[in-house]
């Protein structure tokens, strides 16, 4: 990088530390209130109730009745193992509530965990 | 003698659990409190950043309660180095969120009839030319920040990104490799291609 792009990063710099510097009352208000939130929302984490365990029983009698249909059409014992413990694990992390922003975390990886499950079922 | 003995292990053993017990909590409450000194050392920042990617204060607003929000809930237990870049890697997930929502939207509004919108319409205090500047000064301050925001937004994200984690937040190319999700020599092609773009644009005003 040259002299003059150095000259540009440093007053690009020094102008952005400016505006942040000089943010009106109400917006530093708003962040504190949002940051004061974030702890709020810690402290009354959902715990799971009677309404989340009606379409979780759902979902384990659908994934119940998929294992005994799978069954018959004749999967072998270990692929029918490693099924059922796949899809509980799923179960398992739908039921946690917790943020299931997948693809936006970190797409990459889950290609490539989705690439290591294949290859130990094939 | 033997019941005696076996009430003072019980009493022994519920004191010390009770101290193990004080102790995690003391050890959550000081994270909690270095959480929330962390947040905020860096949420005005975080928001300005926010500001200039969405280029939207409300959606900015929400994108850093969102990230605070996750980072405590989700992060806390990470070492204190790792969360400024997992900040602004959260931080950067959900400005993506928002902008391919936003494009969603576009494309519903354009499908529908007789429907304006009104995002699309330029802000005319925004688009006028402002007297002050001239190529023959040097811009500075505000000036000079609203004009890198405007060639921001017509790079690609990347470099954008790259641009705001290396020069505004001053993050090293590790941890903007860590909140960008690539590599380190990614980073820097994108940082450098970002500056070049910037200073070939903004050499007519440095004269």
């Amino acid at each position: 990088m040259n002299e003059e792009m150095r000259e540009l990063e440093r007053r690009s710099r020094a102008a952005f530390d400016k505006s942040v510097e000089s943010q009106d009352a109400a917006t530093r208000s708003r962040l504190a209130r949002a940051r004061a939130d974030a702890f709020k929302q810690l402290q009354r984490r959902p715990v799971a109730g009677p309404a989340l365990w009606i379409p979780a029983g759902a979902a384990a009698a659908a994934l119940v009745a998929t294992v005994l249909w799978q069954r018959e059409e004749g999967l072998p014992a270990v692929a029918q193992v490693e099924t059922t413990v796949g899809a509980l694990e799923d179960l398992d992390l739908m039921a946690a509530g917790d943020d299931f922003d997948l693809l936006g975390e970190d797409p990459g990886f889950y290609a490539w965990a989705d690439e290591q499950t294949s290859d130990g079922v094939g | 003698m033997q019941e005696e003995h076996v009430n003072c292990s019980a009493t022994l053993s519920a004191t010390l659990s009770l101290g193990r017990c004080d102790g995690l909590r003391e050890d959550t409450v000081d994270r909690e409190r270095a959480l929330d000194r962390f947040l905020a050392g860096i949420e005005r920042r975080a928001f300005r950043i926010a500001c200039i990617a969405l280029r939207d204060r409300a959606e900015a607003e929400d994108t850093v309660q969102d990230a605070m929000i996750s980072l405590v809930r989700s992060y806390g237990r990470h070492p204190e180095d790792q969360w400024r870049p997992l900040f602004y890697r959260i931080l950067r997930n959900r400005i993506t969120d928002f902008q391919r929502r936003r494009k969603v939207r576009r494309a519903v509004m354009a499908w529908w009839p007789g429907q304006e919108t009104d995002e699309e319409a330029p802000d005319p205090f925004e688009s006028a030319v402002d007297p002050r500047g001239r190529p023959d000064e040097v811009l500075e301050g505000e000036e000079l920040l609203a004009r890198i925001e405007e060639l921001l937004a017509g790079m690609s994200s990347r470099q954008r990104e790259a641009f705001l984690l290396r020069n505004f937040e001053g993050l090293d190319v590790a941890q903007a490799a860590l909140a960008m999700g690539c590599s380190e020599g990614s980073v820097k092609t994108h940082y450098f291609r970002a500056m070049q773009a910037l200073n070939g644009a903004l050499g007519e005003w440095k004269k």
